[in-house]
């Protein structure tokens, strides 16, 4: 199994950054798999040399953060990147962070904080996620109506590709189409097209004023119907979400009910008036409990359990469906959803994303998802949505009956894969079937 | 020249009259915004997404390369026929199949020009928000196939940023579709956001559904005027290090100010050094305070004048300014070059003090205008076509221009592509291993190098 020279590893990083004993391996790991050997790079160059050694070995590589998902490996190499964990450069007059991507993604939240900048994308995990996993995945969240999803804000990076090459691309210019857009086609790649050593990062100025809007209701679909109120008098917030009560306690303890939480940031002005009106519909809606939350340490909290709630589903996305359909489009399509699913307010969880049409569910334990997917996503499509992402793609072809579609997508796919790693070294857990 | 077999299939595919094959319109079809000029074999005007496939799979048999165009506005020679080619022309594909502003989502078809998007959105409220300064022109697909940016970009970003999904006739003539109707939707990797800006070169766009947004409550459009060009371009940084974010930060110089009111007579102050036309859009209650700053701000720099626009018809006075200074240098000499670099908005300043230099050095007039915010500029070099000698040093300038936008940390186009015009440029600002991943790119979708050809990239 064994079948790394670890000796040429603790050559190109030094002993004390090579892990090969098993009970310490451990805490870099997650997954079934069993790589031989955790590795700690400190910088660009070791990077690539260990890309290389890999390439020569022709063994497998997984990267991560600060754990690496070990799905795939049999032997091979993990790398973990919290030791290239700088950031570089915070460049105030052009709105640009140059990072290193092993740095935690709460703590590049705390330093673009400091210096009165915004980074809207919401951590993937709260503690562990680290900003070149927050492009690698290249989530979307409920924030991204206003701010963009996560990819927008990658203006370039440096990465080592699956050969052991280094890539540098982009700079700090938000308009730049010099060649083929290599640098947002990265961002969901899952680190299959090279590992990140540093990134170039786009920043906002900070909102002016934060403020936030809580209400409970009994019924999770009149919650929603408040929402539908909201896009239709054109008040649209940053976010806007509704977690059912089986959620709710995670978010905040001790609260019961079906919780929408409205978040505002912008100017204090209008923010006011909007929290206002917000708080009014939200009553007029049936909600109890409605509160307008100025305080900053208050603000942080319940934006904090949101959070939480987000990375526990985060973590277990064999157990969890998504699927989108127009906002507008939600109150009927939760209607047919309690229709297949029953009772949404006692279902193990359930997400409402208003502003992005977005719904996150948390199956029942011992749920088949793939049969549970079909069903969804028909429902979804009817709506003009679909099932999320590749999963998505896959059923929707299935219900054209569009084999050869979907084999010209996942051909495509895959030949891009193959072309950047032609010896299929890098990340091989990240499977880009359905 | 096409065989009569070849046309006669083609027009059996399209119909009679969507095949050009005369002398007339060959040429007509030979040129597009640039100085560039080719002759294609033939030009056809699909309808629908079936016949883009029909002929795709044609002249694939026939080994014949193709060629895309929506209006032909774009500024890179991206539409310029190259070897043995055809010209699929989508100006005739210009359905608005679809507006659904209650979710944010329009569905149009390539050749829809983006002004008559936008008219159709205003009647409901909303606006697609890239506006390229062609935009009453130009196309969809045009737009997607450049990445086409802006005035507006530095709040609202570029067109990659609207795209939500695509329908897309493959090289092999083969349909895929990517992303969908919202931001959750792409398929493993983001082949959306790879197709746009692509040229034309890796898939032929048939259906686009973009993101669209209600139109701001309130805009608010001010003037500042300065004596040197230096001073306005200190200003740029400064209001966003005092976190406002305009929607608009567009600076003219001395020469296009002059040339501009020649043209259209807007009332701009004729010895002024520079100018910069900011805008903001919001809530109408935090209107007053960013107002306030920008004065203050604009006044530290050195402004001598600032004016907040009170009317529709002063705020349309000093767009129409703007829209008319490239155009408006035709009475100075013939030809222009429009540049297209961006450097970082703190070398905005130093990127200034270096165009001076280089008109200085090459004996030529440019003017600048500059999506400032963003540090997007177009130095405009001004000439005359027949001049020999002037036309070298205009490419010697090109170049310059060129490598001082990279020596700034900077890209060689910001927003109208590479196209044919700057290939030549692309191993200044990539290297070996960056130019490889393009063609592993162009590859994997095209390995017979039949969309497009020598755009981009040499194969």
């Amino acid at each position: 199994m064994s079948n790394v020279n670890i000796s040429n590893l603790k050559g190109i990083v030094g002993d004390a950054n090579v892990v090969d004993t098993s009970s310490e391996m451990a805490k870099f790991l997650k997954g079934q798999g069993q790589p031989a050997v955790v590795v700690l790079p400190g910088n660009t160059s070791e990077v690539s040399e260990i890309v290389k050694l890999a390439n020569e070995q022709n063994v497998k590589l997984a990267v991560g953060g600060t754990v690496v998902d070990t799905e795939g490996l049999t032997g091979g190499i993990a790398m973990v990147m919290s030791r290239m964990n700088k950031m570089i450069e915070l460049d105030h007059a052009n709105l640009v962070a140059v990072v290193e991507p092993g740095l935690l993604h709460k703590d590049f939240l705390l330093n673009v904080a400091e210096v009165g900048l915004n980074f809207p994308p919401e951590p993937y995990e709260v503690e562990t996620s680290s900003i070149g996993g927050c492009f690698a995945i290249g989530d979307a969240d409920s924030k991204s109506f206003e701010y963009g999803p996560t990819r927008t804000f990658l203006l370039g990076f440096e990465m080592v590709l699956p050969t052991g090459e280094i890539m540098e691309i982009g700079n700090k210019c938000i308009k730049n189409v010099a060649g083929y857009d290599f640098i947002h086609l990265t961002v969901g790649g899952q680190g299959t097209f090279g590992i990140f050593t540093k990134l170039i990062v786009k920043l906002l100025p900070a909102p002016e004023a934060k403020l936030a809007v809580l209400g409970t209701f009994s019924s999770l679909r009149k919650a929603n119907d408040v929402f539908h109120t909201l896009i239709q008098q054109n008040v649209l917030p940053t976010r806007m979400n509704l977690l059912n009560a089986a959620l709710v306690p995670k978010a905040i303890p001790g609260t019961e009910g079906q919780l929408v939480l409205i978040d505002l940031q912008g100017y204090k002005a209008s923010g006011t008036n909007f929290a206002q009106k917000v708080a009014s519909l939200l009553s007029v809606g049936g909600a109890t409990n409605v509160k307008i939350i100025e305080d900053e340490a208050e603000y942080n909290q319940v934006i904090d359990g949101w959070l939480n709630v987000r990375s526990e589903l985060n973590a277990k996305p064999d157990s969890v469906l998504e699927f989108t359909i127009g906002a507008m489009k939600m109150p009927q399509a939760l209607a047919q959803l309690e229709v297949l699913l029953g009772g949404l307010e006692n279902y193990p969880g359930v997400v409402v994303e208003g502003l992005l049409g977005h719904v996150l569910l948390a199956l029942p334990e011992g749920t088949n998802k793939r049969a549970l997917a079909v069903d969804v996503n028909k429902l979804a499509m009817s709506f003009g949505g679909n099932v999320r992402g590749l999963l998505g793609n896959n059923l929707k072809s299935e219900v054209y009956n569009d084999a050869e579609m979907w084999n010209q997508t996942i051909g495509l796919i895959q030949g891009l894969r193959q072309k950047f790693d032609p010896k299929g070294i890098l990340n091989p857990g990240v499977s880009l079937q359905a | 020249m096409l065989s009569q077999t070849v046309i006669n299939r083609l027009k059996e595919i399209l119909g009679e009259k969507n095949v050009v094959t005369d002398q007339v319109g060959l040429f007509a079809y030979g040129y597009d915004a640039t100085l560039l000029a080719g002759q294609a074999l033939g030009i056809v005007f699909p309808q629908t997404t079936e016949q883009v496939v029909e002929v795709v799979k044609y002249m694939n048999e026939q080994n014949i390369k193709l060629i895309p165009r929506g209006a032909g506005t774009n500024l890179s020679g991206g539409t310029i026929p190259t070897e043995n080619s055809v010209i699929v022309g989508f100006g005739r594909m210009t359905k608005i199949h679809e507006i659904d502003t209650e979710n944010f989502v329009a569905v149009v078809e390539p050749g829809t020009v983006n002004f008559d998007l936008q008219l159709e959105l205003g009647k409901k409220g909303f606006y697609y928000p890239p506006d390229p300064a062609s935009y009453k022109a130009s196309t969809m697909g045009g737009n997607l196939g450049e990445c086409s940016g802006g005035p507006r970009c530095f709040k609202y970003g570029v067109t990659r940023d609207y795209i939500l999904g695509l329908e897309v006739v493959l090289p092999n003539g083969q349909v895929i579709e990517t992303g969908g109707r919202d931001f959750l939707s792409e398929s493993g990797y983001d082949l959306t956001r790879l197709i746009v800006g692509s040229e034309g070169t890796l898939g032929f766009i048939t259906k686009i559904m973009v993101r669209v947004l209600p139109k701001p409550v309130t805009t608010r459009t001010m003037l500042a005027i300065y004596n040197t060009i230096e001073e306005a371009s200190l200003t740029v940084a400064a209001i966003v290090s005092a976190g406002i974010v305009p929607t608009t930060l567009e600076l003219m110089d001395n020469l296009l100010i002059n040339t501009s009111e020649d043209a259209c007579h807007a009332g701009l102050p004729r010895d002024a050094g520079a100018l910069l036309i900011i805008e903001i859009d919001g809530e109408p209650e935090d209107m007053d305070q960013q107002v306030q700053v920008i004065d203050e701000i604009t006044k530290k720099a050195g402004a001598r004048d600032f004016k907040v626009a009170t009317t529709a018809a002063e705020v349309d006075q000093l767009w129409l300014a703007r829209r008319v200074a490239i155009g408006s240098v035709a009475r100075v000499k013939p030809s222009y070059s429009l540049q297209d670099i961006t450097v970082p908005r703190s070398t905005f300043p130093a990127a200034v003090t270096e165009v001076l230099k280089i008109a200085k050095d090459f004996n030529l007039l440019i003017g600048i205008l500059a999506h400032a915010g963003d540090g997007n500029f177009h130095p405009l070099v001004i000439f005359d076509q027949r001049d020999e000698d002037e036309v070298k040093r205009v490419h010697a300038a090109e170049l310059e221009i060129c490598k001082m936008a990279l020596g700034l940390g900077g890209t060689i186009t910001g927003e109208h592509g590479i196209g044919l015009l700057k290939k030549k440029y692309l191993d200044l600002q990539f290297k070996p291993v960056e130019v490889d991943a393009f063609k592993k790119i162009k590859d994997t979708f095209d390995p017979k190098n039949l969309f497009n050809p020598g755009k981009i990239l040499n194969i």
